[in-house]
């Protein structure tokens, strides 16, 4: 008989490295037409990471995100990152591009003060346009400001930045110390139908909700807590590489070791909690690892709430989770007839 | 009728020329527009829900991966693996394979200028040469005109080995008896310990005290694109390697270490990753393929092949947690004491970052006072364990999140109000005592419980998780 069961799990996840640097570098290049290139360091690994940092350097500049070019991981090209690595890119490489795109901002402003004839500080960007801040009556159109920096003032528009995240070391006898700039935090909360002959696992549906800071892009958001569950999901009830006596992997290929497909995929519910983090780009921090941290835990708790099995070790495959119901089943037995 | 015999004969001329034509993907015109409005043409653009630019190229199949590459005159690399756990190497033979039609170079661990490397330890060789430390360890490298005279060859290459004993239970090798996998150096080869505040008072004045144990697997990241590098010398002596790696500064430069060129030497292109998870993140083949390639003056190419994937690619430390943790009667964790012993697997590769983040978030987003995590990573002759998504976090969790469902359980609350009783919250200390901005986990439960439909299903008590 298949039987329901709800199980939460929350879980908290520090930005980039344990105490040791890990910088970002950027540069952004603002061209004649007021469009932008930005090099970068970091890897897309498929991740959309690039897209992101697209997205800053835009909101940066005041103009859109299709009008940014990204160049990344060259290192002939571009400059220094640490890399696709540690949930660090939005946060570490983001906020490098931004202070790179804010120089090039300012060169902007630097341009277009004299021809609105106001000071620079006075300036914003948006819209694709340069505004008199308070009278917005006063603008400029940023190609024309960039075209006049390269062909009137000789002036090309060009910004670099760096960023890492602020750390202190920590005592090696206590542990204590900041080893972390920032972390974000999140629930998942799983609903399950556990078969209590097979002891086969279904899992049904995943409400997901995570702490990013400022979502940059939600539905870049959207498909990291989606693969991240897919991965929470493999690792709670399916993926393990066996190996032999003699240390030898028995299962190194798709056919033994069992992944989840789109049909093992429950319902997901993305869910971002609004909050913004002052030391992040526009307030983000970062959302990658994390999506799959909780999932297998909530998909275990809820294991537990439908059959009344405590699962100690992954993965929680039918027969393991079949044995315990028998266990249990046993030893309810004794009780009873002891009783 | 001339007319139509004509126009047949023509025909059927056109049909001939045609099956001579390649058949080929009817033409489409670029770029390939499409007619919906796009956010990523919106300011501003934070908040937006823009497509990425690559989606398009994905879809379509345009996207060129490293092993969509072909240069002309490219050499195909394949390694040869162990296949024992743990041994003495007695000799490499490679004449056979060598002497094989279409076979262009062969190279052992003796050619490797520098053999040794790792982000943290540098015990990793980048092709085993005097010692085997786990099956997936490389011994030997063919570069040859095709793919399959490359694998024929690594199979005529001839190890002789004298087999050791391999430690293989991570619990094992914490014992200091046990035989080191990298003797002289001890089989434990990082610890971390996080102490706060009276862990015994604090379990002195707790009503009750939980403890369990909890175990998790090695995993593969199973990335849909398998590693892959291609390198390129030119006449200059530069050297270009085109790599799967989401890490290129740390490539170029484990690239320039291995093989003693400088590094203004090495351009080291990752354009396009299909997918990393943390298992890109150092080199494997690139200092291989980089001299065959300059032995033969030709660009050199390695693909993974997929059981290559699992057992020469690094995967997800399997952890040993055990939970100690006092309570108050009406909820509030006083007390939690934690050990870890995770296994490392044959090099260190990413263990001291994985080791350090499973020991600070072992306690959870929780407000415990009074605290010790103490955790250990040991070598063992499987599989090096290194960078995976949530760097020991997923372990952890599923331990931690677990202990917490059977105390709330035991003390008769709701596991959502007994966790709300204990989260972290804005300016709380966490385990190394920093103080914590902009914590929201108080929000997340409380939003994912509303989105769930989450209702009490225990005691009275538990009726104010939503006050």
């Amino acid at each position: 008989m298949k039987r329901r069961g709800r199980g939460i799990a929350c879980m908290w996840y520090p930005i980039g490295f344990t105490v040791a640097a890990n910088p970002s570098a950027a540069v952004v290049k603002i061209n004649e037409d007021g469009t932008a290139t930005l090099l970068t360091g970091t890897v897309e690994t498929g991740q959309g990471s690039l897209t992101i940092l697209a997205q800053i350097v835009a909101q940066e500049l005041g103009i859109a995100t299709e009008d940014v070019h990204v160049v990344s991981a060259d290192t002939d090209a571009t400059p220094m990152d640490t890399g696709a690595i540690a949930s660090r890119t939005t946060y570490v490489t983001g906020n490098a591009a931004r202070l790179a795109a804010e120089k090039a901002r300012l060169m902007m402003f630097d341009v277009a003060a004299p021809m609105l004839n106001v000071k620079p500080d006075q300036l914003e960007a948006r819209d694709h346009r340069i505004y008199v801040k308070g009278y917005p009556q006063r603008n400029l159109h940023v190609g024309d400001v960039a075209n006049h920096a390269r062909m009137v003032m000789g002036q090309p528009p060009i910004g670099s930045g760096y960023f890492n995240p602020a750390t202190v070391a920590l005592d090696p006898e206590t542990g204590q110390g900041k080893p972390f700039a920032t972390y974000v935090y999140a629930t998942q909360i799983a609903e399950v139908d556990v078969d209590d002959e097979t002891g086969d696992v279904d899992v049904l549906r995943i409400v997901a909700s995570h702490d990013c800071g400022t979502a940059i892009n939600p539905m870049l958001v959207e498909g990291q807590v989606e693969g991240g569950i897919s991965m929470g999901v493999g690792f709670a009830l399916q993926e393990e590489i066996l190996f032999d006596a003699k240390g030898r992997q028995m299962n190194p290929n798709l056919t033994n070791y069992i992944m989840p497909t789109s049909l093992d995929m429950p319902e997901i519910e993305v869910d971002i909690v609004d909050n913004y983090d002052p030391t992040g780009p526009f307030g983000a921090k970062g959302v990658g690892e994390p999506t799959c941290v909780s999932t297998a835990a909530a998909i275990l708790n809820a294991i537990h709430d439908a059959v009344g099995v405590r699962i100690h070790s992954l993965p929680a495959t039918a027969e393991k989770v079949h044995a315990a119901i028998k266990a249990k089943q046993a030893a309810e037995q004794k009780q009873l007839s002891a009783s | 009728m001339a007319t139509d015999t004509k126009t047949k004969t023509t025909a059927l001329v056109d049909a001939e020329q045609l099956l001579r034509v390649p058949s080929a993907a009817p033409l489409v015109p670029f770029p390939v527009d499409v007619q919906v409005p796009d956010a990523a043409r919106q300011t501003p653009a934070v908040g937006q829900r823009a497509t990425r630019p690559d989606c398009r190229l994905h879809g379509l199949g345009q996207t060129k991966y490293i092993d969509d590459m072909y240069l002309p005159g490219m050499l195909f690399a394949k390694i040869k693996r162990a296949g024992v756990a743990s041994a003495r190497i007695i000799s490499v033979d490679t004449s056979e394979a060598e002497m094989t039609p279409g076979v262009m170079a062969v190279v052992t661990g003796k050619d490797i200028p520098c053999n040794s490397f790792g982000p943290s330890l540098k015990d990793q060789p980048v092709l085993a040469d005097e010692r085997v430390f786990y099956a997936g360890d490389g011994v030997a490298a063919v570069a040859a005109v095709t793919e399959q005279i490359a694998a024929d060859a690594i199979e005529k290459i001839k190890v002789e080995y004298e087999e050791l004993t391999p430690v293989l239970d991570p619990l094992e090798s914490l014992k200091l008896e046990t035989p080191g996998v990298h003797a002289p150096s001890a089989n434990i080869y990082g610890h971390k310990i996080i102490k706060k505040g009276d862990i015994e008072k604090g379990f002195a004045a707790s009503d009750h005290i939980f403890e369990a144990s909890f175990r998790t697997q090695m995993v593969e990241h199973v990335p849909l694109e398998p590693h892959s590098s291609l390198a390129q010398w030119d006449a200059n002596g530069r050297l270009t390697v085109h790599s799967t790696l989401g890490r290129i500064t740390l490539g170029r430069a484990d690239i320039a270490r291995t093989l003693g060129i400088p590094m203004s030497r090495i351009r080291v292109v990752a354009t396009v990753v299909g997918g990393n998870f943390g298992g890109k993140n150092e080199i494997t083949t690139e200092p291989v393929i980089a001299l065959l390639s300059k032995k033969t003056g030709r660009p050199v190419k390695c693909t993974f092949t997929r059981p290559e994937e699992f057992y020469a690619s690094t995967t997800r430390h399997p952890l040993i947690m055990d939970y100690k943790t006092g309570v108050t009667k009406d909820g509030k964790i006083l007390a939690r004491k934690i050990r870890l012993v995770l296994d490392g697997g044959a090099y260190c590769s990413w263990s001291e970052t994985t080791l350090g983040k499973a020991c600070i978030l072992s306690a959870g987003p929780y407000q415990i006072d009074n605290l010790v995590a103490e955790a250990f990573v040991v070598y063992t002759n499987k599989t090096m364990t290194g960078a995976m998504r949530g760097f020991g976090a997923p372990q952890v969790c599923f331990a931690y999140e677990s202990h917490m469902d059977d105390m709330a359980k035991a003390l008769n609350i709701d596991p959502l109000e007994f966790r709300l009783k204990n989260v972290l919250s804005e300016g709380s200390l966490s385990p190394t005592s920093q103080t914590l901005h902009s914590v929201v986990v108080r929000e997340s439960l409380l939003q994912a419980a509303q989105r769930f439909g989450w209702k009490p299903k225990t005691a009275p008590e538990a009726e104010g998780a939503f006050a």
